[in-house]
């Protein structure tokens, strides 16, 4: 799939999404939730604060010396039997996948939940070179089933109501119950429990690696991660370079930060961390393991201004906090990253080029830098984003290009902006009716198609100021 | 060869942060350590206030006692389960420390079909089979309800995924605040040498999720029930 | 205290009430407030739609308006955080960059200069009626601003305070952003514009005007009765 989805203009995508009604009363209610339970578990632990602070400098220290950890992370994972590929791009990654699957002549993968596997394409390489691959968290099964995108990097399929997944698990595997949740649950577990018993190969990503170690953490509920790592023989862990931490004492601060802000857990119900193969008197657990490491594009961030953009722990608070992302939903942002971290990420890993008008859909209100557990300052990273997208890749649209142009001129010259001030009552008037504006020319059409605009008023400020400085000398 | 396109990878990473390969890294010093103070101080009977509150949260059913009363919970908790009369539980010293293997030896004879994990062809089957999985906490974190598995030949990876039940017994002097502890005991035995296990397992209750419609719904690949048994050894 | 006003280009234009309302609120404590002639716009507009240089004209001519004013104080919290950006904007002309820094530390928004410099919080004002408090994204989250209003609010006679569900949530103005995206904003501030109708309040109270524009113009449209004030109204009402 890779990082795109959809290939439907912004403006089209963002319209889709305004009229999705389902989808907006289904993400507004999880925002609720989320926000309700990440505010609830800050709230416990009282000094939240501190806890961000810790979370920044882990990641920050660990950024700055990836190269180091990385390293050891390679050593401890050899060391404990496992095998370490280091790729530069998603083809590279998905050629090695491949390689392996191969080798083991494996025929059905089974897969936990992982971005960066969906950022790289893998089921489809996989696909291509003849395996059946098989999504077993709840949410990507859905989606799998459905050929849907995720529109949410912890929710996959947020997007989706129960009865379009009882009437997606009817058409596809023959369902017949009702769309109670449990009873849809009860079935995907009946149905996936089969495939993981059955399959050669299992696929995750990887939350975190503990450096000191060679350690694969997996921050799961459902438990389908630890089928993944437990029943077949082989296991794959694919992981973007920059999840390493470098001691377990970071691991578990990290892993705190996540399942709190994500979901206001204090702990989810499986942490799992994964070292190497099996041993040689373990009887489950796999006897091969190898662990991908993907650049794929973030290398070039490092020692940029948007590093910070590499501290993300993938909780999605900044998500769940985001009132654009409420109103439009994940497909709108046309990226497996939505919401203001995709916003950041994007362009980063793909380009300018199709993803200009990501950094855009901000209001900048900052409740995404707020809720961030790792203080990203994400809405500055957008701005940022901005400048470039105007300055360097010159691809702010002409005629706003113009207007900032004459913005300008006009405020940095006094005796303009006064007469402009003056001059704006009658320059608005043909538009004008009771002091308001109802239907507004230019950059004022699109906001006038939803509210009114205030007339200026009769005598600004500054005249009026003027006249009461002139009626004190006077007095 | 094991590690592939390791140096071209990391003298990238270095090179766009703008220095050298570093091949020694001081550990860093954090100005914050709020993890410290969860539950600082509080007592081991605190800490079992703490986990059994948690058990609350995490749809866990909480028992206590104590190790002569140990085989009449244990009784207990079996005779009000419902499905497979299979049973997988782990076994190591703790068998025989605990006195369970008597107990399970009792059982038995009461229709249950009883397999101490022993790493045979056949353990991860009869977990499959199983209605009730049973293992002993190796580390207990009073904040999260979370039972800490250190995973090796005596106690499989399956035994606590696999059946629809899920019992932990606990012994209170594992009870520790929460995984800064668990952590710190694995990072020191890494720096003495002792490599952690190939699975160590956080477990917090039975499994859940909310991928439908937020909705919570516990038990979905992993057990659907989960009761722990606090038993004081203190 | 000589007390320079920074009366935001919206407010100029729009709102001159707002301004009035600022000036004789300072004077009532005692302030000697001026009115740097040559002030403009922050170059918010073009600084967060990434127009940096285009920004950095207005900037300039801000700071060489206040560099003489020993305090400035305007009635938005998104324009006064613009300034506080300054410094950082210009920090690859460090001679500005200075200059900035100088105007920055001394530029205050009128809640946070009535109880952090002339620690007031109790204004003596009365006001009749039910009113809810939108605390706008910029003034909180950015500046920091978030107790100031609250208890110069509280201690207003007659005023009755409603909370406001969701309050922490964007209007959906966002500068540009309501133009740019105007679609997206229009469905954020009818958002908004329901969780002030629940709240059942005769008046909108707020301490930006570009929110107070966008809520406003969205609950006229509705022709919702609900009457939009700015802080500076309410405080400064006997």
């Amino acid at each position: 799939m890779g990082i795109r989805i959809g290939d439907k203009p912004y403006a089209e995508r963002i319209q889709a999404g305004i009229e999705n009604s389902f989808m907006r009363q289904a993400v507004s209610s999880a925002q609720g939730r989320f926000r309700t339970g990440r505010l609830k578990a800050a709230e416990e632990l009282g000094d939240w604060e501190d806890w961000r602070t810790l979370g920044e400098e882990i990641r920050h220290h660990t950024m700055e010396n990836l190269d180091y950890y990385l390293h050891q992370l390679s050593e401890q994972v050899e060391k404990r039997g496992g095998t370490v590929f280091f790729a530069e791009t998603a083809e590279e990654a998905n050629a090695y996948v491949k390689e392996v699957a191969k080798k083991k002549q494996a025929r059905k993968v089974v897969k936990s939940k992982s971005m960066v596997t969906e950022e790289i394409g893998l089921n489809e390489a996989l696909e291509q070179s003849g395996c059946e691959v098989v999504e077993s968290d709840l949410g990507e099964w859905i989606l799998q089933l459905d050929e849907d995108p995720p529109s949410h990097i912890v929710t996959p399929a947020l997007h989706k109501n129960k009865e379009q997944i009882r009437e997606t698990f009817a058409n596809k595997k023959g369902y017949t119950k009702t769309d109670r949740p449990e009873e849809l649950a009860a079935f995907a577990r009946e149905q996936l429990r089969k495939d993981f018993l059955e399959a050669d190969l299992g696929v995750t990503g990887c939350n975190f690696a503990v450096a000191e170690s060679g350690a694969v953490t997996l921050v799961t509920n459902e438990g389908n991660a630890r089928m993944v790592t437990s029943l077949p023989d082989t296991h794959i862990a694919v992981m973007g370079m920059e999840r390493v931490v470098p001691t377990w004492e970071e691991l578990e601060v990290v892993v705190s930060l996540l399942t709190r802000a994500a979901v206001g857990q204090k702990l989810t119900s499986y942490i799992t961390a994964l070292t190497g193969t099996r041993l040689d008197d373990e009887t489950d657990g796999p006897e091969d393991f190898h662990l991908v490491i993907v650049d794929n594009g973030r290398s070039k961030i490092l020692g940029t201004e948007f590093q910070s953009a590499l501290h993300c722990i993938r909780c999605a608070a900044c998500i769940n906090a985001c009132p654009v992302y409420r109103h439009v939903g994940g497909h709108s942002y046309g990226s497996i990253y939505p919401g203001p971290i995709g916003a950041v990420l994007t362009p980063l890993l793909d380009g300018y080029e199709d993803h200009k008008d990501l950094p855009y859909a901000s209001t900048l209100c900052a409740a995404c830098t707020e809720a961030c557990p790792v203080k990203i300052p994400l809405h500055e990273h957008l701005i940022r984003h901005r400048e470039i997208i105007v300055e360097r890749e010159q691809m702010g649209a002409k005629s706003e290009e113009w207007m900032m142009k004459g913005f300008a001129k006009w405020a940095s010259t006094p005796a303009a902006y006064k007469l402009s001030t003056k001059m704006a009552r009658t320059a608005m008037k043909p538009w004008t009716k009771d002091e308001q504006i109802e239907n507004g020319p230019g950059p004022l059409k699109g906001w006038t198609q939803s509210r009114d605009f205030p007339a200026p008023a009769k005598k600004n400020f500054r005249e009026w100021y003027k006249q009461r400085e002139k009626r004190r000398g006077e007095a | 060869m094991t590690v592939h396109n390791r140096t071209s990878f990391l003298d990238r990473v270095a090179e766009n942060l703008g220095r050298e390969r570093r091949t020694e890294v001081k550990p860093p010093v954090y100005s914050v350590q709020p993890q410290d103070r969860v539950f600082q101080g509080a007592t081991q009977d605190e800490l079992i206030e703490m986990l059994e509150a948690q058990c609350r949260v995490i749809h866990t059913s909480f028992e206590r006692t104590t190790q002569s009363g140990l085989a009449d919970t244990l009784n207990k908790v079996l005779a009000s389960f419902e499905g497979s009369k299979k049973v997988i539980s782990a076994g190591g010293p703790r068998l025989d420390d605990f006195g369970v293997r008597g107990i399970y030896e009792e059982l038995a004879e009461d229709d249950f079909d009883l397999r101490i994990w022993n790493d045979q062809e056949g353990d991860v089957a009869f977990a499959e089979q199983a209605g009730l999985g049973i293992v002993f906490s190796d580390i207990t974190l009073a904040e999260s309800g979370t039972v800490t598995l250190f995973n090796d030949s005596y106690n499989g990876r399956s035994i606590s995924l696999l059946p629809e039940t899920f019992i932990a017994i606990i012994p209170k002097s594992t009870l520790v605040p929460r995984m800064t502890q668990a952590a710190r005991v694995i990072h020191e035995q890494e720096q003495k040498g002792n490599p952690v296990s190939s699975c160590v397992s956080f477990i917090t209750g039975p499994s859940n999720s909310a991928d439908i419609e937020m909705n919570l719904i516990v038990g979905v690949h992993g057990p659907v029930k989960a009761t722990y048994i606090l038993v004081d050894d203190l | 205290m000589k007390v320079s006003l920074f009366i935001t280009c919206l407010c100029d234009t729009f709102t001159p009430d707002v301004g009035k309302d600022t000036v004789q609120l300072l004077e009532r404590f005692g302030c000697e407030v001026d009115f740097p002639e040559n002030q403009t716009c922050c170059g918010q507009p073009a600084f967060n739609s990434g127009y940096k240089q285009e920004s950095m004209q207005a900037m300039k001519q801000m700071i060489t308006a206040f560099e003489a004013s020993p305090y400035v104080v305007g009635p938005s919290g998104s324009c006064v955080q613009m300034i506080k950006e300054y410094p950082h904007a210009l920090k690859e002309e460090p001679e500005w960059s200075a200059r900035a820094q100088a105007v920055a530390e001394k530029t205050y928004e009128l809640t946070q200069f009535l109880v952090e410099v002339l620690q007031v919080e109790d204004v003596k004002s009365t006001f009749q009626g039910t009113a809810t408090y939108h605390p706008s994204c910029h003034m909180t989250r950015l500046l920091g601003v978030s107790d100031a209003p609250r208890i110069l609010l509280q201690n207003v006679e007659g005023l009755n305070l409603i909370e406001l569900p969701m309050k922490e949530d964007c209007c959906g103005f966002g500068g540009t952003f309501a133009v740019k995206n105007a679609a997206v904003s229009g469905q954020m501030v009818e958002e908004k514009a329901q969780h002030i109708d629940e709240t059942g309040a005769e008046y909108l109270i707020g301490g930006d005007m570009g929110c107070l524009m966008n809520m406003g113009g969205c609950m006229r449209r509705n022709k919702q009765d609900v009457k939009v004030l700015h802080i500076a109204q309410v405080l400064n009402s006997q």
